[in-house]
């Protein structure tokens, strides 16, 4: 997986990386984000759908200088309510844990890729309060208003760091099956 | 007479809810209960009604990190009722398959979740810490295997592209080429992994189990064999039921294999590895003297070895397949539906999962019943727990905790898949 050259050499190269199961209420919120952002990404910014194996997030990530995650959460208060996290001045909650042993959570494996010294230098995590999480379940209003904000707030975030090259096109770090 | 109840309310490192309860009265444990409090999932149910086809994605979805296995034993015992058989390259393509799956389960086992217990981390990261370079080749290992199950199974998790007589749709050969210049290298981490296991400290401690696993006439066994045990079982796959049965204890929603005669058993793969070691590479044999395995281990804490002298004849077998590989004509053999039952029965990473299907004329599901791994070695694991158990009766509460959890990571239980799993309690 190769970074396009051109952009690697001027800019921040930056991974978006979106979790969450899009058939599971509020857990979708990962995608909505990532559908609010098509077409307005530089080029120097590529993006993750993550379904399945967390891990292969640590495959990926080496050649980026900047990780921003975005997952659904459970709620501790206020449905949709939005947390960045910056991984370089607090620590994830390991309570954001794996619901299986058959992969690691999200916490784990950014910990995981600090510890080998591998992980992107910046990371920021957004995570989405949500409450339903049933087969099937419509993601709530709120949940919904939530991912077009963090839309705005990653597009923003991505300006501020490193405008990047070019407007308008989407790198697409993934592979065919992780979208089917 | 005093009694102590030791608790494990939440066990780390194991897929699934449950518990485990210890009861030690007068110096002995009076019983070991694995409380399993998962609900059913029906899957037996689900499948009534439904057409043959669609059986393979709909059982890959029981387990995320043994979903081929599922397939597998789907589809064979599909095409043993339909009485098609696959045969060349796409019978080499269901053992790559296989590997993969192997590659990728024994490496989140060995490195991430079981090598913790014996150098006295409390998880992955901790350990990484410590072994960076070993977790590093652990992923390697997990990332080799999953480039398989992608290739193959046209996603990493619950694959896509198995179906009754072969595949939907099958790789050329230029395909298989980086997965070859990556297995030559998984080869070298997996030989690297065995040694750094079998240094690790292990409990004396065996038990005289009756080891149960598929035997074929000429290979480490994934997809097909004969069943036997080493007290004299040598059945065929469709003879299951007349020798096995399942039983409801109490303390557990989920049901507890027996062998009808004489109890419990272990299958997986200190199973395998006892009872196939002469179907071994003299590679793999030659690694597993170094590392101070005999053919016959029945010390539960060394699994970890044999788990990863599997990864390594996994990555040998893999690098085997690929460099042989001819494409064949069709992805499929023709697959006929009839009225019929058919049996499956393969060796996913944890033991053998069997299946059976009845079949109507027009090929749908009558009736299914298919039996996981986890649900066949949870008596074993009971037994298991009450003997480890009985040598620590002196110990703080604390240490026995700690056994017992990696006696039951020994065997790396897959509670999902077999609706159940874990939290233990120690009452004395």
């Amino acid at each position: 997986m190769k970074y396009p050259a051109a952009a690697a050499k001027t800019s921040t190269r930056i991974l978006i990386a979106v979790f969450g199961n899009r058939d599971r209420g509020d857990d979708g919120v990962g995608v909505l984000v990532l559908k609010g952002l098509a077409g307005r990404l530089p080029e120097n910014v590529a993006v993750l759908e993550c379904r399945g194996d967390t891990f292969s997030l640590l495959n990926v990530w080496d050649d980026f200088d900047m990780l921003i995650c975005v997952d659904a959460c459970v709620a501790s208060g206020k449905l949709g309510r939005i947390h960045r996290i910056e991984s370089a001045a607090q620590v994830l909650p390991f309570d954001l844990g794996p619901a299986s042993s058959h992969t690691a959570g999200l916490a784990e494996v950014i910990a995981l890729g600090q510890a080998l010294t591998a992980a992107p230098p910046r990371i920021v995590v957004y995570a989405i309060e949500g409450v339903c999480f049933d087969v099937g379940a419509a993601p709530a209003s709120e949940v919904v208003a939530a991912a077009a904000e963090t839309v705005e707030r990653i597009v923003a975030e991505i300006a501020k760091s490193d405008p990047g090259p070019e407007m308008g096109r989407d790198v697409v770090v993934t592979s065919r099956n992780e979208h089917q | 007479m005093a009694t102590k109840t030791i608790r494990v309310d939440s066990l780390a490192r194991v897929e699934g809810e449950g518990a485990l309860s210890l009861r030690i009265s007068g110096g002995r444990v009076e019983s070991a209960e694995l409380r399993i409090v998962e609900p059913p999932r029906f899957f037996e149910a689900f499948l009534r009604g439904r057409d043959y086809r669609e059986t393979p994605d709909i059982v890959a979805r029981i387990c995320g990190i043994c979903p081929a296995a599922y397939q597998m034993s789907a589809v064979h015992a599909i095409e043993n009722a339909f009485g098609a058989r696959v045969e060349g390259p796409l019978r080499a393509l269901r053992r790559l398959l296989y590997c993969g799956e192997w590659i990728e389960s024994h490496a989140l086992h060995v490195v991430m979740l079981h090598a913790p217990d014996y150098l006295g981390f409390p998880d992955a990261v901790s350990l990484a810490h410590k072994y960076p370079d070993r977790v590093r080749d652990g992923l390697a290992l997990k990332k080799a295997g999953n480039a398989i199950m992608r290739l193959l199974g046209g996603r990493e998790v619950h694959p896509v592209n198995v179906c009754p007589g072969g595949f939907y749709r099958v790789p050329d050969r230029a395909e298989l080429v980086p997965l070859a210049r990556e297995l030559e290298e998984a080869c070298e981490l997996a030989a690297g992994l065995v040694r750094w296991v079998a240094a690790f400290p292990f409990p004396e401690f065996e038990r005289d189990y009756e080891f149960v696993a598929l035997r074929h006439p000429g290979e480490y066994p994934f997809n097909e064999g004969r069943l036997v045990s080493n007290r004299g079982l040598d059945i065929d796959i469709s003879d299951y039921e007349s020798e096995f049965e399942e039983r409801q204890v109490p303390h557990s929603t989920a049901l507890h294999s027996m062998l009808k005669r004489r109890g419990s058993y272990l299958t997986g793969p200190l199973a395998r590895y006892a009872l196939n070691f002469d179907r071994l590479p003299p590679a793999v044999q030659a690694l597993a003297e170094e590392a101070g395995l005999g053919p016959v281990c029945r010390n539960p804490f060394k699994s970890i070895v044999v788990r990863a002298l599997e990864i390594a004849f996994a990555c040998e077998e893999a690098l085997r397949i690929v460099s042989e590989y001819a494409p064949p004509n069709a992805s499929t053999v023709p697959v006929a539906p009839r009225a019929a039952t058919g049996f499956g029965c393969t060796e996913a990473p944890r033991g053998i999962c069997w299946h059976r299907y009845d079949f109507e004329a027009d090929g749908a599901i009558e009736a299914a019943r298919i039996v996981p791994p986890t649900a066949q070695n949870q008596p074993s694991i009971e037994a298991d727990l009450a003997e480890v158990a009985s040598q620590l009766l002196n110990e703080p509460d604390e240490t026995i905790r700690d056994r017992c959890e990696q006696m039951i990571r020994n065997y790396d239980p897959c509670i999902s898949c077999a609706t159940h799993f874990l939290k233990l309690s120690i009452e004395r």
